[in-house]
C-alpha cells in the first residue's frame, strides 16, 4: 500500500480564535508493505498525520494518494468508504465498546458491509482462534484483561482484512511484555504483507528490529534523520 | 368540518411534510450558499453532513405523502356520510371546488419527492456530488408546491359544509345515468381496453428494445408513453375496471376499491401503477444526467435497472388490475 | 453486499443497544403507549358509538313527518296522511305517539314510544331485541316492552305492573309483556314500547292527532324525490329524512372526537416535546460509541438509520401496545376512564356495552395522531447525533 503526502498542511478551526496549525507543509511516501514509525512529542502532530492517512478526515492543503488513487478533496462520505474497505485502526487507548461482547467488538467494522451475519461471525471466529481470545468471545468487552483487550482491538482491526494498518500510540498503556507481544504481532503482520504505520514515542516501538524507518515530527514539522 | 378526526388528521399529515421540507429547505439555502468542496472546514464538513439529513427529511416527507395521499382519499370516503348527497369520497371530493386540485397537488408531490430521491441517489454515488447545486434548486421549488399542497387541503376542509348537496359517484362516472353529468362520456369500453392494452404491448416493446439498443428519443419516449399511460389507466381504473371490481355496474368510483369490502385491491392497483409510473418516468427524468461527469455509468445503470423494474411492475398491475374484469368475461360473473 | 441485508445488520445492532439501554428506552416506551392509548381509546368509543347509533337507524322510517307550528314541534293530525295518497312510491304511511315521561319515584326520565305495530314493515324485528318475553300481539292493550334501566327502576320498586300517572295523576297500569337486549341499550334503556292506543290514553292525546307520522318508502333511491313532494304538499311540515339523521349524527360524533382529539393533541405535544429531548441528549459514552462506530467505517447514514430503527422500534411497539390496550379498555371495561369526560354520553346510557369493529382506516387515523409526530420530532435529534465526528474519539484519552 503506497502511501504518498505532498505539502500537507492541517490547520484546526481555521479563521477562529483557536486557530492550530498542526502539520506544515509534510510531504512523505511510505511503501508498500513496510513497517513505518512517527516519533515525536505529545502534540507534535503525529496523531494528525495518522488521521490523515487513515482518511478520518482531510488535509486543509496539499495532496494526500494512497495506492494511486487522490483522497484529498474527497467528501466526507468517499473517505469512510476509503477508510473501511483498505485501513485498519489500533487507538491508543483501545476504542473498544464495553458494553458489547468481545466477539460483537470484532464485528463491528463488517456490519455496515452488509455482510451476512454467519459470513460475520466466521470472520471473528477465526480472529479470536488466531489471538487466543475464543474463550472471551460472549464476554462483555469491560470485562477482560489489558492483554486480551489489545488482542481485540487487534483483531477487530484486522477483520475487513485491510491491506495498511495504523496504530495510534498503542503501547502508551501497556506494560513493556505486552508491549512487546504487540510488536510481535505487528512484525507478523507485516510478514504477511501488510503496510503499518505506527505513531510512538516509546523506544520499545522505535528501536524494534521490524521497523524499516522513524520518522520525527516536531511541531508539525517532518525532520529527517 | 376542521373538528372531525379525519380533517385534523389530514392537517397534521401536511403539518409534518411542510415541517420536514421546511427543514431540507433551510440546509438547502445554506448548501446553495456556502458549498465549497475544496475545503476542509468545519462547515464544509457540516453541509456535508447535513445532505444526510436533508435526503433522510425527503425520503420521510415522500413516505408521509403518500401516507397523506391515502388519509385524503379515505377521508373525503369519511366525509361522504357527513354531507348530502355524497355516497363516497368522489362525492366529497367534488363537494367544493378544492378537492380535486387539493388530490391532484398530492399525487404531483408524491411524484416529485419521488425523482428528488432518484437524483439524490445518483448523487451520492458520485465522489465529486456533482448535482448537489441542482438537486437543492429542485428542492427549493418544491417548495410553492409544498404550499400550494398544505393551503388546498386546508381550503377543503375548509369549505365543507355538512349540507352541501354533491353528486354522488355513479352520477358522475356513470353512463347517462338521468342526464347526470358524466366525466367520461363517450369512451366506450372498447376504445378504452384497445387503448390501455395497446399502451401496454407499446411499453413492453419499447422497454425490450431499450434493453438491448439505447438510444436517447427512445428513452424520452419510454418516459412520455408512462406519463400517458398512467393518467389512461386512472381514467380506465375509474370507468371500466372500477365497476367489475364492486361486481355492480353503475358503481364506477376509482376510491371505493381501496375499501376492506374489496378485500383492500385498490392499495395493490394503485401501488404498482404509481410505481411501475414512477421508475418508467425516471428513467426519461435522468437522461440529462448522462452528460454529468462522473454519473455516465451509475446514470445508465439505473436506467437500467429502472426500465426492467418498471416492466415487471406493469405486468404484475396490468394482471392484478384485469383480474376482476378477465374473471367476469370467463366466468360470466358468477363467483 | 445488498442494501437488506446492511439494514439487517444495523436492525439486529439497534436491537441490542435498544436492549443495552433498557431503562431510559422503557421510559420513552410507556410514556408513548400512554399517549397512544389515550387516543385510540377515544377513536374506537367514538367509532362504536357512531356504528351503534347506525344500527339503530336500520330500522327507522325512511322519512318522518312532523307538524311545526310557531317553530315547534306540534301533533300532526291523521288527515295529513290522506292528504300523501297521491304521491307515488309511499309505501305506507304510519301515525307514531311519543313523549316522555318523567318518573318522580326514581328521578328517571323515560322515553314512551307508542306503535301501530301491525301496521310497521320491521315490527316483526322488535322480537330479535329482547332479552326476555315477546312481544304482545298487536292491538293488545295494557302490554308493555321496557328497557334495562325501565326493569331495574321496577324491580327497585319491587312491583312486576308498571304503574304510571296520565297529566291528571290518574294511574293506569301495564303489564311487562319483554324485557330489550343489552345491546341495544344505547336507544332502548330508558324506552317503553306500548301500543299507540294505550300511549294515546297516557298522554291523553285526541284520536285524530298523532306526534308524527312514519312514511315509508319502497324504493330507497326515491327518498329524496319524495321526501320533496311531501314537504311541498305540507308546507306546514318539517320532513326529515333517514339519510339526514345520520348524517346529523355523523356531525355530532365527528365534532366531538375531533375536539377531544385536539384536547388530546395537548398530551401528544407534551410528548413530542419529550421526546426530541430524549432523542437530542447524546450521553458522552454514546457520543464516543457513535465515533468509535464512525472510525471503524460506519457513515453518517448508517449510523442514522440505527437512530431511525430506534424510533421506528419503540413507536411501533408503543403503537401496538396502546392500541391493544384501549381496545380493551374500550371493549371490556366500557371505556370506564372516560366515564366522567363523556358528559352527554354517560347520562343517555350509564352502563352501556360497546363493541368497538376493527378497521384498517382507524388504526391509520390513530397513526395519523401519533406516530407521525413523532416521527417528526426525532428525525433532526436523530441526525444530529449521526453527525458527531470520527475524530472526537482519536488521540487523547
Ligand atoms: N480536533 C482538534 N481541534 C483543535 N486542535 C487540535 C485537534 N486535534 C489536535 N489538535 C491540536 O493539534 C496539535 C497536534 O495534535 P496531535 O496530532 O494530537 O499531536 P500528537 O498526537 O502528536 O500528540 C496539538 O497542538 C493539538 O492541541
Ligand atoms: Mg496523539
Amino acid at each position: 500500500m503506497l502511501i504518498e503526502l505532498e505539502h500537507v498542511t492541517k490547520v484546526y478551526n481555521q479563521g477562529l480564535a483557536n486557530e492550530v496549525t498542526a502539520l506544515r507543509e509534510v510531504s512523505l511516501r511510505i511503501d508498500d508493505n513496510s513497517m513505518v514509525c512517527l516519533r515525536g512529542a505529545s502534540g507534535s502532530g503525529k496523531s494528525t498525520l495518522l488521521s490523515i492517512i487513515g482518511c478520518v478526515f482531510q488535509p486543509t492543503s496539499g495532496r494526500v494518494a494512497i495506492a494511486g488513487k487522490q483522497l484529498s478533496r474527497l467528501p466526507d462520505r468517499f473517505l469512510t468508504l476509503h477508510r473501511r474497505r483498505y485501513i485498519g485502526f489500533i487507538f491508543q487507548n483501545f476504542n473498544i465498546l464495553p458494553a458489547l461482547s468481545v466477539e460483537e467488538n470484532i464485528m463491528l467494522p463488517l456490519v455496515p458491509l452488509g455482510m451476512r451475519p454467519m459470513v460475520m461471525r466466521e470472520k471473528a471466529a477465526v480472529l479470536m482462534e488466531r489471538f487466543g481470545i475464543s474463550h472471551r468471545r460472549r464476554f462483555p468487552a469491560g470485562q477482560i484483561s489489558g492483554g486480551e483487550l489489545q488482542r481485540t482491538a487487534i483483531a477487530r482491526a484486522l477483520v475487513n482484512d485491510p491491506p495498511l494498518i495504523l496504530a495510534d500510540e498503542p503501547t502508551a498503556h501497556l506494560d513493556s511484555r505486552l508491549s512487546h507481544e504487540f510488536m510481535d504481532f505487528m512484525a507478523d503482520l507485516k510478514a504477511a504483507g501488510k503496510t503499518i504505520v505506527i505513531t510512538s514515542h516509546d523506544a520499545l516501538v522505535t528501536e524494534h528490529k521490524a521497523v524499516d524507518r522513524v520518522i520525527d515530527i516536531r511541531d508539525g514539522r517532518i525532520h529527517v534523520s | 368540518m376542521f373538528l372531525d378526526s379525519w380533517s385534523i388528521a389530514l392537517v397534521i399529515c401536511g403539518l409534518v411534510v411542510f415541517f420536514m421540507m421546511g427543514f431540507a429547505a433551510r440546509s438547502a439555502v445554506r448548501v446553495l450558499l456556502y458549498w465549497d468542496p475544496d475545503s476542509d472546514s468545519g462547515r464544509q464538513i457540516k453541509l456535508e453532513n447535513e445532505i444526510w439529513l436533508t435526503s433522510t427529511l425527503v425520503e420521510c416527507a415522500l413516505g408521509v405523502q403518500i401516507l397523506s395521499l391515502t388519509v385524503f382519499v379515505l377521508a373525503a370516503d369519511h366525509f361522504s356520510g357527513a354531507i348530502v348527497g355524497a355516497m363516497c369520497a368522489t362525492g366529497s371530493l367534488l363537494a367544493n371546488d378544492f378537492g380535486v386540485p387539493a388530490l391532484t397537488v398530492k399525487i404531483g408531490g408524491v411524484f416529485l419527492y419521488g425523482f428528488w430521491i432518484v437524483l439524490h441517489q445518483l448523487d451520492i454515488r458520485s465522489e465529486r456530488y456533482p448535482l448537489v447545486r441542482l438537486k437543492y434548486i429542485y428542492l427549493l421549488t418544491l417548495l410553492p408546491l409544498l404550499v400550494l399542497d398544505l393551503s388546498l387541503g386546508m381550503m377543503y376542509i375548509a369549505g365543507l359544509e355538512p349540507d352541501i348537496i354533491t353528486s354522488c359517484c355513479a352520477v358522475v362516472f356513470g353512463e347517462a345515468v338521468g342526464g347526470g353529468t358524466n366525466l367520461f362520456a363517450g369512451f366506450s369500453h372498447f376504445l378504452s381496453l384497445l387503448l390501455l392494452y395497446g399502451s401496454t404491448a407499446l411499453l413492453f416493446i419499447l422497454g425490450g428494445l431499450l434493453l438491448a439498443w439505447r438510444r436517447i428519443g427512445l428513452v424520452v419516449v419510454f418516459g412520455g408513453v408512462w406519463l400517458w399511460f398512467f393518467l389512461l389507466a386512472l381514467v380506465v381504473i375509474t370507468t371500466l375496471f372500477s365497476s367489475y371490481v364492486y361486481a355492480m355496474p353503475f358503481h364506477k368510483c376509482p376510491f371505493c376499491i381501496l375499501k376492506p369490502e374489496y378485500y383492500y385491491i385498490g392499495f395493490a392497483i394503485y401501488g404498482l401503477l404509481f410505481t411501475g409510473a414512477h421508475l418508467g418516468m425516471s428513467v426519461a427524468v435522468t437522461e440529462p444526467l448522462r452528460q454529468v461527469v462522473g454519473l455516465e455509468e451509475v446514470t445508465e445503470r439505473f436506467q437500467r435497472r429502472a426500465t426492467l423494474w418498471s416492466l415487471v411492475l406493469l405486468a404484475l398491475f396490468t394482471a392484478v388490475s384485469s383480474w376482476h374484469y378477465l374473471r367476469y368475461l370467463l366466468l360470466g360473473g358468477q363467483g | 453486499m445488498s442494501v437488506l441485508a446492511r439494514h439487517l445488520n444495523i436492525l439486529d445492532h439497534t436491537l441490542s443497544s435498544l436492549w443495552r439501554r433498557r431503562l431510559k428506552n422503557l421510559s420513552v416506551l410507556l410514556v408513548f403507549a400512554g399517549v397512544i392509548f389515550l387516543i385510540a381509546s377515544f377513536q374506537l368509543v367514538t367509532r362504536a358509538l357512531t356504528e351503534t347509533a347506525e344500527q339503530a337507524l336500520v330500522a327507522a322510517p325512511e322519512i318522518t313527518i312532523q307538524k311545526m307550528s310557531a317553530g315547534r314541534q306540534v301533533a300532526v293530525p291523521l288527515a295529513y296522511s290522506e292528504k300523501l295518497s297521491g304521491i307515488f312510491g309511499i309505501r305506507r304511511v304510519v301515525p307514531r305517539v311519543w313523549g316522555y315521561y318523567f318518573d318522580e319515584v326514581s328521578g328517571a326520565n323515560y322515553t314512551v314510544l307508542g306503535l301501530e305495530r301491525d301496521r310497521m314493515p320491521a315490527s316483526g324485528q322488535l322480537d330479535l331485541v329482547l332479552d326476555q318475553g315477546e312481544s304482545p300481539a298487536p292491538g293488545r292493550s295494557g302490554a308493555a316492552l321496557i328497557g334495562r334501566s325501565v326493569q331495574q327502576g321496577l324491580e327497585r320498586k319491587g312491583g312486576s305492573l308498571l304503574s304510571l300517572f296520565r297529566p291528571d295523576l290518574s294511574m293506569v297500569s301495564f303489564t311487562v309483556a319483554g324485557v330489550f337486549k343489552e345491546e341495544t341499550d344505547i336507544l332502548t334503556n330508558d324506552l317503553i314500547v306500548l301500543d299507540i292506543d294505550d300511549a294515546r290514553d297516557l298522554f291523553l292525546v285526541p284520536e285524530d292527532v298523532a306526534t308524527d307520522l312514519c312514511v315509508y318508502v319502497a324504493n330507497q333511491r326515491e327518498v329524496p324525490t319524495i321526501a320533496k313532494k311531501i314537504a311541498d304538499a305540507l308546507p306546514d311540515t318539517r320532513v326529515v329524512t333517514r339519510a339526514q339523521i345520520r348524517k346529523t349524527y355523523q356531525v355530532v360524533f365527528g365534532w366531538r372526537s375531533g375536539f377531544a382529539s385536539v384536547c388530546l393533541l395537548t398530551a401528544l405535544a407534551a410528548f413530542v416535546i419529550f421526546a426530541w429531548d430524549k432523542a437530542s441528549g447524546l450521553s458522552p459514552e454514546e457520543r464516543r460509541e457513535i465515533s468509535i462506530l464512525k472510525l471503524l467505517g460506519w457513515e453518517t447514514r448508517d449510523i442514522l438509520a440505527i437512530r431511525l430503527w430506534e424510533g421506528i422500534l419503540v413507536a411501533g411497539l408503543a403503537f401496538v401496545l396502546g392500541c391493544t390496550l384501549a381496545y380493551i379498555h374500550v371493549a371490556f371495561f366500557g371505556a370506564s376512564l372516560f366515564r366522567p369526560v363523556m358528559v352527554g354520553w354517560s347520562v343517555i346510557s350509564p352502563s352501556l356495552r360497546l363493541a368497538p369493529t376493527v378497521q384498517l382506516s382507524q388504526f391509520l387515523l390513530i397513526f395519523c395522531f401519533s406516530v407521525l409526530p413523532y416521527m417528526a420530532a426525532t428525525v433532526i435529534p436523530a441526525w444530529s447525533c449521526a453527525s458527531v465526528p470520527a475524530e472526537s474519539a482519536l488521540g487523547g484519552v
